[in-house]
């Protein structure tokens, strides 16, 4: 068992997911019945949120709060709610694992956020990879109706707001909010740019607040245990909250785990993840899932928050780690990547759905004995040019491709000069 | 009024201006391909960055994206800026096939303007390209998806601009597609403007494929004279042949786009495909002859009619598809010689309707189609905007795109590409209903109306009588209640002969409630306005009155210039008969009618892209089309280039039919008037409206021939309570009364046959375009699901219409959209309907039978 306090993951449970009975037992919907049951002003849960300092966990990390707020009294109904379970992020898996541990708390947390802003209907967007998620979801959504937590007149107030399971397509475009909105509506998933922003008009033009499925799930441990105990949880002075860590890669236990959130990388490592594998050793990580930057041994013992990653010019993200070793061939890693990127473009803008199969070409060629020496230079310009994109997609895409170049350009010139892969050459003679 | 900096010139802009309009003032065009005026900023190209030097945005940004605003200072000619423009362009030719020696695009192609001017020349990416499979879009639009560069106007402009869904972007990433989810021929009647609006050869025009490179063709700018509207074209020619017609831009007329009926209906013009349908030789008696021969024969045969007869055993007859000269010079001779005519109209009924419509229309209530975009509410009164003149129903489209409610009075299943509330109605039923709308969205500012305003809206409400209103009223007139700018559009074709008054009383009514009230008319034929101009209030023979008189042998002489009776007239037996009574048929035109078939003198007129013509569409604006080429037999076929070198042109001899008719008539000889009669001195002398044409001022183009504002008095009078209601009077049903009145109408009088007119096939230039065969579909009539329960008729049924001259088959489709006691028919081309007696039919029940 883990020496922190476990949160989100205090029901988890080999092999099954916790009952709406554990989840009670746990102290689950007390908040509800505190907040709607006695009809607590919406805003009171805004201002504790906001008091919090709850970030949200979808990769931006925007104040939790903030975002309610933004939806204003005035503004017309229906109002929506959209949980965002796009979770398509190559090494994020935390979602997965929070909603088979205990679905529950992400229910509970949902109708809090409706109540904060008088919402009456959520959409629970879930990707197909995910179906085992929708079934236990939807199967616990009923469980929650019938215990009068969700649908007609909640707690017998006058407070109505039920969950609908949106089984998605699919694609990695849709995690990004407004196109996850067009998705919704039969749009075609194409990001638009704001303004106007989703809590003024989103989903068929009417105020709707998009949260990750983890934001939403610290909710209810908010409102029942105070704002001060949750950032008292965080192991940094500045960051709040305990956060699921995905770790991948060359470590002995790699896996979901719930750690304060600014726990260092060497002790999630070495700790949490029982150290590298044998014969391994660390040589840089992507600290926040596909779309952040390659970082080295230098910052082993960086606390892993959101503000001391930005601090070194790097971003927590959705906090998957995957920890390569130095027999990893980074290129290679980033070619896999900017592969997956490329396929997961949506085709809106030039510079993404044309500049990343080039920049994967170009990566190709390197890896496979093709490159030349202009190719890095050529990388480097696409790299930066990418930023002038429509959305975040392919800035965040040339992100490890970047500091591939800034932090292993040897590695990189070596390929050329060898004229293939010197990880692999072993292999290939 | 932002002001802002670019390129160092200062420019002041109406606010909501993009940085690229703004740029676009001083006339410094940014590269684009996704931008696109009429669909917007979107930013998918990325391809008209600048850079922002001072101001609240930073950096290199998307000009299309950003508002312009004060303070601004901004480059287009940065480094940073250039470099990443030509990067965009790099990128979007990785792909790109390279194929413009082969590709219809090459030479218009802003896909090429753009990579050479970007500066990018060498291919530095060493992948494969991306290839796709193309489909089959239709007759008009060739698919090539390699060249595609994922701009997004095509599937902008089809789905939300013209609102049809058929076609779309489909994959994601790099494999992005834009196509229709399986081949086949387009949905939309206005496909041909995705061949305009691709910024490259994605989309190119099927039917002039691999014919002529660009800069090999003729082009002026030109007109479609298919129906009123008078939507701008640039015709293109080449080796005596029309290759190729694209929209022109008009901002009051059509915008950008054209329909594809006028995009691809000029292969009559040619002769067809084949080249040989259109009369080229000039005849007499079925023989060739010369052009002199010609002429002279017929100016004898006038001559000599007149000498044997008098002046008025010859009669002249033209039609709605004459231009402005041939009207004008038709109607001078016939006054100048006593002539019996001309006659315009074949219906006299339409000629009062369009003639009380272009006396109601004035510069104060018009509106252009450009105008109907900006409505925010539009009824149509007895107008199927689709069918009547197409354009204007994309013109709705974008008022219903910004909110605007779109309301129909009308018999006839209509359809708009937006979201329509259908009242379907009997031509008797519309003036009522538009009546109880009228009235009840001016009810309380009527307290204020002067006197005649006040009896115009007691009669308005007279109209209705005490039969209890529909239970959709009270929205729809709240609706019009609350509009500031609402349009109604009224057609001329089945309404009541009050009607275009009515709709013109209702829209003064609304201005003096308070609203921006504005009035758009349909009419049939391009020339229809100017015709209704020139018939005035003279009182001319009807059609029906010169078969009377051939009849009787009082005309011995009928000279027909571009027009074909046996189109028009409902009762071809009689009008058979009558022409072969003739002494002479003298026809001057451009299509192998059956009236140029049977002339005894034939003369070939030149059409439209091979003489200046003048038209004035419907909302009065008179409009230009230049001489495209010079004409004769198309070159077709054999070597190319040709190398039979001769001094003439062959088919070179036909004429502009204005011209015909002076030489004819006599020409100067007759008329005192110069040798060298020039269009602006017989056109200004016709109608005082035509006072632009004055002082030898021709062509004239853009100008509106309208009064400034006609007063109170003029519409107002032309409706009071006892007017002529046409047959069938007020039967408005009410709730449950729908039985009685249905017994009424079948029972008694039987069923309403309204002909009319549809998109793809009854026009007379679609008869002779045989481009126009491969779309529309095979027509059909259209009755009211209780009409046809009563008749025993079923949806898909084939049935014979029994007429008075004989039977017409035709396929039956039975929809809620008819109204009651209506049948509705399309003057088709493929339809054999013309066996009336007259142009109003009623059919009794007993004459509708199942075909097994």
């Amino acid at each position: 068992m883990s020496k922190y306090p476990q949160v989100l993951f205090r029901n988890r449970k080999p092999n099954r997911s916790a009952t709406i009975e554990e989840y009670r037992e746990s102290g689950g919907y007390r908040p509800l019945e505190k907040f709607v049951g006695g009809r607590i002003s919406p805003k009171k849960i805004i201002e504790l949120v906001n008091e919090s300092g709850l970030l949200g966990r979808g990769g931006a990390g925007f104040p939790t709060g903030r975002k309610w707020a933004a939806v204003s009294d005035s503004a017309p109904f229906p109002r929506y709610l959209v949980a965002n379970g796009d979770e398509m992020e190559p090494g994020t898996f935390k979602d997965r694992v929070l909603l088979h541990v205990d679905p529950h708390c992400v229910i509970e947390g949902m109708v809090l956020c409706g109540y904060s802003f008088s919402a009456s209907k959520a959409f629970f967007f879930v990707r197909p990879s995910y179906e085992s998620s929708a079934v236990i979801f939807e199967r616990e959504l009923e469980y929650a109706r019938q215990a009068g937590f969700l649908g007609n007149n909640i707690l017998g107030t006058d407070f109505s707001f039920d969950i609908v399971v949106h089984r998605s397509g699919g694609r990695y475009i849709c995690g990004e909010g407004s196109a996850l909105l067009n998705a919704i509506m039969g749009k075609r998933a194409n990001p638009v740019k704001p303004p106007p922003y989703p809590t003024d008009k989103g989903l068929w033009d009417k105020p709707t607040v998009v949260n990750n499925v983890e934001t939403l799930a610290c909710v209810p441990h908010i409102l029942s245990n105070g704002p001060e105990w949750f950032r008292g949880l965080s192991a940094t002075p500045h960051g709040a909250g305990t956060k699921l860590y995905c770790i991948s890669g060359k470590v002995n236990f790699p896996g979901a785990v719930e750690l304060p959130i600014g726990t260092r990388l060497s002790e999630i490592i070495e700790e949490h993840c029982g150290g590298m594998t044998p014969g391994s050793r660390f040589k840089a990580c992507l600290p926040g899932g596909a779309s952040t930057r390659f970082m080295t041994g230098e910052h082993y013992d960086v606390p892993m928050d959101f503000e001391d990653l930005k601090n070194i010019g790097n971003r927590l993200g959705t906090a998957a780690i995957m920890v390569f070793d130095h027999k990893t061939c980074l290129v290679g890693a980033a070619l896999n990547l900017t592969e997956f990127f490329a396929r997961e473009s949506c085709g809106w803008c030039t510079p993404c759905r044309e500049g990343l199969p080039y920049m994967r070409d170009l990566l190709w060629r390197i890896e496979n004995g093709e490159g030349q020496e202009e190719d890095i230079s050529n990388l480097r310009r696409l790299c930066k040019e990418v930023w002038n994109s429509y959305c975040a997609l392919a800035p965040g895409a040339a992100e490890p491709v970047i500091s591939l170049l800034d932090t292993f350009e040897d590695e990189v010139r070596q390929h050329i000069s060898q004229k293939g892969c010197p990880f692999h050459a072993k292999a290939d003679n | 009024m932002p002001r802002l900096i670019i390129d160092d010139i200062e420019v002041e802009v109406p606010g909501g201006s993009k940085v690229i309009e703004a740029a676009e003032r001083l006339g410094i065009v940014i590269p684009r391909f996704c931008y696109h005026e009429a669909l917007g900023s979107v930013g998918a190209c990325r391809m008209c960055a600048v850079k922002f030097v001072q101001g609240p945005f930073k950096g290199v940004q998307m000009s299309c994206m950003i508002d312009a605003q004060d303070g601004m200072v901004v480059s287009t000619t940065d480094e940073e800026a250039v470099q990443f423009r030509k990067r965009v362009i790099e990128l979007l030719m990785m792909n790109h096939p390279l194929d413009c020696p082969v590709c219809d695009e090459g030479g218009q192609c802003l896909l090429q303007d753009e990579t050479v001017s970007g500066g990018h020349g060498i291919r530095r990416f060493r992948g494969s390209k991306r290839t796709y499979r193309d489909q089959y879009l239709g007759p008009y639009i060739q698919h090539e998806m390699n060249r595609c560069i994922h701009c997004y106007r095509c599937s902008r402009y089809y789905q939300e601009f013209a609102g049809f869904k058929d076609l779309g972007p489909l994959q994601i990433g790099n494999r992005m597609y834009f196509g229709r989810f399986s081949d086949g021929k387009l949905e939309s009647p206005f496909s041909g403007n995705l061949v305009d609006i691709c910024p490259t050869g994605v989309y190119t025009d099927k039917t002039a494929r691999f014919k002529v490179r660009r800069w090999d063709l003729q082009r002026a700018p030109s007109l479609c004279n298919y129906c009123p509207l008078g939507c701008n074209t640039v015709a293109n020619a080449h080796y005596r042949g029309v290759m190729r017609v694209e929209a022109r831009f008009n901002q009051h007329v059509n915008g950008y786009f054209i329909c594809d009926v006028g995009r691809f209906g000029f292969s009559y013009s040619n002769g067809g495909a084949d080249h040989q349908m259109r009369p080229l030789a000039p005849r007499i008696a079925g023989n060739a002859v010369s052009a002199q021969a010609a002429l002279a024969g017929a100016g004898k045969v006038l001559r000599n009619v007149a000498e044997k007869y008098g002046p008025r055993a010859i009669a002249a007859v033209g039609s709605a598809r004459n231009s402005l000269e041939v009207q004008c010079m038709l109607r001078r001779i016939c006054r100048n010689r006593d002539w019996q005519g001309p006659v315009f109209f074949f219906d006299p009924a339409k000629l009062r309707k369009t003639r009380s419509a272009v006396e109601n229309l004035d510069g104060e209530i018009a509106v252009s189609m450009r105008e109907i975009e900006k409505a925010d509410l539009v009824i149509l009164v007895g107008a199927d905007p689709l069918n009547e003149a197409a354009m204007s129903a994309l013109a709705i489209r974008q008022a219903a795109r910004r909110g605007a409610p779109v309301i129909a009075i009308d018999p006839r299943p209509v359809f708009v590409p937006c979201d329509l509330m259908h009242i379907p109605a009997a031509p008797a039923e519309i003036e009522p209903y538009l009546a109880l709308l009228v009235g009840r969205a001016v009810e309380k500012d009527s307290a204020g109306f002067e006197k005649k305003a006040m009896d115009f809206y007691r009669a308005l409400l007279a109209k209705f009588g005490n039969t209890e209103p529909p239970a959709w009223i009270g929205e729809l007139s709240g609706q019009l209640q609350s509009s500031r700018r609402p349009v109604i559009i009224c057609g001329t074709d089945v309404t009541r002969e009050t009607t275009p008054a009515f709709a013109a009383g209702c829209v003064r009514l609304l201005r003096l409630a308070g609203k921006e009230a504005g009035l758009f008319y349909l009419m049939a034929g391009a020339g229809s306005f100017s015709s209704a101009l020139l018939c005035g209030s003279d009182t001319l023979p009807t059609f029906a009155d010169l078969i009377g008189d051939i009849e009787k042998g009082l005309i011995k002489a009928l000279v027909v210039a571009e027009s074909d009776p046996f189109h028009y007239y409902p009762d071809r037996q009689r009008l058979g008969r009558a022409i072969s009574k003739l002494d002479h048929l003298i026809a001057i035109d451009y299509f192998p009618s059956e009236t140029v078939n049977r002339a005894s003198v034939f003369y070939p007129a030149s059409t439209i892209f091979e003489t200046g013509s003048t038209y004035i569409n419907q909302e009065g604006r008179v409009q230009f089309a230049r001489q495209v080429h010079q004409g004769g037999a198309p070159i077709w076929g054999g070597e190319h280039p040709p190398r039979l070198y001769r001094n003439f042109i062959p088919g070179g001899d036909h004429l502009p039919a204005w011209k015909v008719l002076w030489e004819i008539a006599g020409g100067s000889a007759a008329d005192a008037a110069p040798a060298n009669i020039s269009p602006a001195e017989f056109i200004a002398a016709e109608n005082a409206v035509f006072e632009v044409f004055g002082s030898g001022n021709y062509p004239v183009d853009g100008i509106r021939v309208l009064k400034s504002r006609s007063g109170p008095e003029g519409p107002w009078d032309s409706l009071t309570p006892g007017s002529e209601p046409g047959p069938g009077a007020c039967s408005v049903r009410g709730p449950g009364q729908d039985a009685g009145s249905l017994e009424k109408s079948t029972g008694s009088d039987g069923l309403e046959l309204l002909m009319v007119e549809w998109m793809f096939g009854t026009s007379e230039f679609s008869a002779w375009s045989d481009s126009l065969d491969a779309a529309g579909s095979e027509p059909y009539m259209s009755m009211n699901p209780k009409d046809a329960e009563s008749v025993g008729i079923c949806d898909g049924d084939r049935v014979s219409l029994e007429l008075d001259n004989g039977s017409l088959e035709i396929m039956v489709s039975v929809s809620h959209g008819t109204a009651e006691g209506v049948l509705v028919v399309p003057r088709h081309r493929s339809l054999d309907w013309r066996k009336m007696k007259d142009f109003s039919v009623r059919v009794l029940p007993g004459k509708i039978s199942k075909l097994i």
